[in-house]
């Protein structure tokens, strides 16, 4: 028995026993269902083994989605916990492991692959392609994410959550101070996923760089597909810090090693500034995709074109360079000199210029056009105000020597979230409603989106906004109580009720997604929203091969120009198509990949090195794998055109 | 035979040895700091300068701007990440 | 699959442009993974705690050795990539083989120096110097002997197949990565040992 008492959980309880429960029922169900429904043919010749980014977008989302209701519960208990002084729901240990939870779960597993499921559904489709340049290694992304989230989640039933915080600062995330796996699962899973990304950053630069429609040069491209681009870029130069940052972490705890420890030379604060290194480009990679979201969103629903195009690509060129200049103020209060303080305050405050013209862009977009405030539109024009505040906000932290008073209080706490959720959250949101149509076929209701708008975005300020004045009186983050005498109890039972609409709200967007799919009609135009990029070109659903013949463009809205000036958009006959086969390696070295995170994190030696070798044993498959694809004749594709024109 | 070792390969690989063995007097000589970093500055960058066009043929394809944004992009960033550190954690505190 | 005739066989289908310019991408991704590694080498550097620094340990000789081999390694895929270009298929896989075995040389060399610094009390767990300075060396290692592998699949592959487009493809690229890790090992070359010896 000694051998399994590892994998106990330190600090249980009874909500992570019914977890455990709910864990296992869930797994057996979605066994049972299957094997009932004899769907496995199905879910692996369709899903496990597709290499379409539709399909893989369209998994990323689901993904998301579920790990948005994971991040959601956390902050739930979270506000729960902190609504009235000396509460007793939380003690702080379990108030420490659901913080941190809640932070690598929401930006890890829940933005970043809401990100791509967007930028993988859309992209292709903006610029006139048929897929991504690299749609096996796209697939591996996928599945290198989506173990990395499994490993994550399954921390807090078998051996422990991590409990150190999302940045897990060195020494407590070090072996003194963290006995518990917790901090290995941290380490391991976000290095998975992390690989995932890196892959895909490499992926999306080559597709945009090389696989853009005939005519469309990069300044006639959609503004998501710029934010796409230079997403990616940052990608490709941020995450292999966060991978050795990760590495080093991984060997001081499991190898003895002296990176960040306190002893025999290590230095603590190494840790946090490799950490923050990536951690700000990260963030950066988290809003840009939300600007090319609101870019689409408010030209499309303005009726006009995108005011200032050159100067968008511009600031977000700018803001991509200068995201890897500014990670100092993340620990202004940590010890370094006055003259690093001084450097990165002045280019934390510069970085905010870019972005503020941005936000006049918009606005001019706005100004004059035929606007129309459909859902989408609300969450872009609920941005702008709300996401103001979170930039200001940032400016007053940048000045390092205020910092010293703003530094880990709730007023922190509420600017990032100020920033994040109407900066990512909404967009994502309103990306979802925007490309939900193209991406299923039907629209999700308009009234309960609506609703569930306005629940969200009331309730998001009821939420955070009183967190402002409680951290300038004083009130620290990851605190788990505090006493009556502060006086903090009404602000933050205000910030509990508003946590209880946003619940609300998202819990009225499922419905939504429900009541939609159940009622809504499935016979709509292929452009729905009267739009002017390219993905409207194609027909819902959207056929594997995407277009059948490849579009010529020769302005930055060659759709609406095709609508609008009867400019033709598809010349040329109809070619026999190549595809790539399906394959069902990226799911398998996943696999094998999860297996071997896990026995990292428990340290468990032999089944490392054997998947250690399986790794390879897949790398070395594909080498000698001789794999041309398959081509759909000229036949199947008229007759599929012919299909979905009738529909259509 | 002769087809078989261009001359720009063969004087890239030539210049190579020569930077190496320049880098070298660092250890030969007693030199000042300063000196000593600048000469391996430059030899290192002018190598791997050689090494990226020359040999890897950087320059070749139409991709050539991409390729180059891209190292550019790579280094200074990479400068700064280096440099960056050094001044918050060692020079500075 | 169209073939463009007119471009070396490396890049004469799109798959193959797609594919060298995802590498390059790849590589500047690696310049940032070295980039950290060197600045925490740079940060912990004199930091031996009760162990030794690297002008204690580091020996000219094997250095030596280790950069001359891979430098040439350098050199000989080189002419075998043009090799390649001339359609010369056994003096490219001539070149191919005598490169990966001067890596293995590199690496026999390498794996003899960590056994020494581990002999005279600099192992992994001495002090943050000996930890970041053989993760530095770690991996550039690890990547040379994945390397090893890498190319001797697609000698294999040459050799079974001939020289096709993807061949072509794959053998340019890995002579991309080859030339990268001679980049990667001339700074170390210089500020780690160099520097440390002066």
């Amino acid at each position: 028995m000694n051998f399994f008492d590892r994998f106990a959980i330190p600090h249980p309880s009874p909500a992570i026993y019914a977890s455990m429960v709910a864990i296992g029922l869930t797994v057996i169900a979605i066994i049972v269902g299957l094997t009932y429904f004899k769907k496995w043919g199905y879910l692996w010749r369709e899903w496990l083994t597709t290499v379409d980014h539709k399909r893989i977008g369209i998994m990323y989302l689901i993904s998301a989605l579920l790990m948005l209701f994971r991040g959601g519960v956390d902050a739930l208990m979270m506000r729960a916990q902190t609504a009235v002084p000396e509460n007793a729901l939380l003690d702080a240990q379990h108030y420490n492991e659901v913080f941190t939870t809640h932070g690598v779960v929401m930006i890890i597993f829940m933005a970043m692959p809401f990100i791509y499921a967007l930028m993988n559904f859309v992209v292709p489709l903006q610029i006139g392609a048929r897929d991504v340049a690299f749609p096996r290694l796209n697939a591996l992304s996928f599945w290198l994410f989506f173990m990395g989230a499994m490993l994550f989640n399954i921390s807090f039933v078998i051996g422990g959550s991590p409990d150190a915080g999302w940045t897990s600062y060195f020494p407590l995330a070090g072996n003194d101070f963290s006995q518990s796996v917790g901090t290995n699962y941290y380490m391991l899973s976000i290095q998975i996923a992390g690989i995932g990304t890196l892959i895909s950053g490499i992926n999306f630069i080559t597709t945009i760089l090389k696989m853009r429609a005939p005519g469309m040069t990069l300044m006639k491209m959609p503004m998501f597909t710029w934010t796409a681009f230079i997403t990616n870029a940052i990608v490709v130069f941020a995450f292999p810090v966060l991978t050795i940052a990760l590495l080093l972490g991984t060997m001081d705890r499991l190898f003895g090693t002296n990176f960040f420890t306190t002893t025999n030379g290590g230095m603590d604060m190494l840790w946090a500034n490799l950490f923050w290194v990536w951690g700000h480009p990260e963030v950066y990679i988290l809003i840009l995709p939300a600007f090319g979201i609101y870019s689409e969103v408010i030209s499309t629903f303005s009726r006009r074109n995108l005011y200032g195009y050159k100067s968008m690509v511009a600031s977000i060129v700018i803001i991509s360079f200068f995201s890897f200049l500014v990670w100092t103020h993340h620990f202004f209060t940590m010890g370094q000199g006055p003259l690093t303080n001084s450097i990165f305050s002045i280019t934390t405050m510069a970085i905010a210029i870019p972005t503020g013209i941005k936000i006049f862009n918009w606005l001019l977009t706005m100004w004059k056009g035929k606007i129309k405030f459909t859902v989408p539109m609300l969450y872009a024009v609920g941005f702008i105000p709300i996401f103001t505040i979170g930039g200001v906000t940032g400016v007053m932290l940048g000045m390092a020597s205020a910092d010293y008073q703003y530094h880990n209080t709730m007023f922190l706490v509420a600017h990032f979230h100020y920033t994040i959720i109407p900066g990512v959250v909404f967009a994502m949101l309103a990306g979802l409603t925007y490309w939900w149509p193209k991406m299923f076929g039907f629209m999700l209701n308009e009234r309960i989106g609506k609703w569930a708008f306005w629940f969200i975005a009331i309730s998001f300020n009821v939420t955070f906004f009183p967190m402002f004045f409680t951290g300038l009186d004083g009130q620290a983050r990851r605190m788990y109580t505090y006493s009556e005498a502060t006086g903090f109890g009404p602000l933050n039972l205000i910030s509990f009720v508003g946590a209880v609409g946003l619940a609300i709200g998202f819990a009225l967007i499922v419905y939504n997604v429900y009541y939609s799919t159940r009622y809504a009609s499935r016979n709509i135009s292929s452009d729905p929203w009267d739009a002017r990029s390219l993905e409207w070109a194609t027909h819902s659903p959207v056929p594997s091969y995407n277009f059948a013949v490849t579009p010529k463009v020769n302005s930055i809205e060659a759709f609406w120009d095709a609508k609008k000036k009867n400019i033709p958009l598809f010349q040329g006959k109809i070619d026999k198509i190549h595809m790539p086969n399906n394959t069902g390696v990226p799911f398998i070295m996943s696999c094998i990949f999860f297996v071997w995170g896990f026995s990292f994190v428990f340290s468990l030696w032999i089944p490392a090195i054997i998947t250690t070798i399986g790794i390879f044993v897949c790398m070395a498959h594909r080498s000698f794998e001789k794999d041309d694809g398959y081509y759909i004749s000229v036949k199947d594709v008229e007759d599929t055109e012919k299909k979905l024109r009738g529909v259509s | 035979m002769s087809e078989l070792f261009p001359r720009k390969q063969v004087m890239g690989f030539v210049f190579s040895l020569v930077l190496t063995a320049v880098a070298l007097a660092v250890y030969f000589f007693d030199l000042s700091f300063a000196i000593a970093m600048t000469i391996l500055l430059v030899t290192a960058f002018v190598q791997a300068a050689v090494q990226l066009v020359v040999f890897m043929h950087a320059g070749e394809t139409g991709d050539k701007g991409s390729i180059y944004t891209n190292l550019f992009y790579a280094f200074a960033i990479a400068l700064v990440t280096v440099f960056g550190t050094l001044l918050i954690l060692i020079w500075d505190m | 699959m169209k073939i463009d005739h007119s471009l070396p066989l490396e890049y004469s289908t799109d798959q193959n442009k797609l594919n060298i310019l995802g590498f390059w991408i790849f590589l500047g991704a690696e310049i940032m993974l070295f980039a950290t590694l060197f600045a925490t080498y740079f940060t912990l550097v004199d930091r031996m705690g009760s162990g030794p620094a690297g002008a204690d340990i580091f020996e000219i000789t094997p250095v030596l050795i280790e950069t001359l081999v891979l430098l040439t390694s350098s050199f000989t895929i080189g002419l075998g990539v043009h090799a390649m270009r001339l359609g010369r298929k056994n003096a490219m896989l001539t070149f191919f083989a005598i490169t990966l075995l001067l890596g293995l040389t590199f690496l026999g060399v390498e794996i003899y120096e960590f056994t020494h610094y581990v002999h005279i009390g600099a192992g992994l767990q001495t002090s943050a110097f000996t930890a970041i300075l053989l993760t530095t060396l770690g991996t550039h290692g690890a990547h040379v002997t994945l390397g090893l592998f890498w190319g001797l699949f697609i000698i294999l592959q040459v050799k079974k197949r001939g020289l096709t487009p993807e061949n072509a493809n794959k053998s340019f690229i890995f002579s991309l990565y080859w030339h990268f890790l001679d980049v990667v090992w001339i700074f170390i070359f210089s500020f780690v040992y160099l520097k440390g010896m002066m």
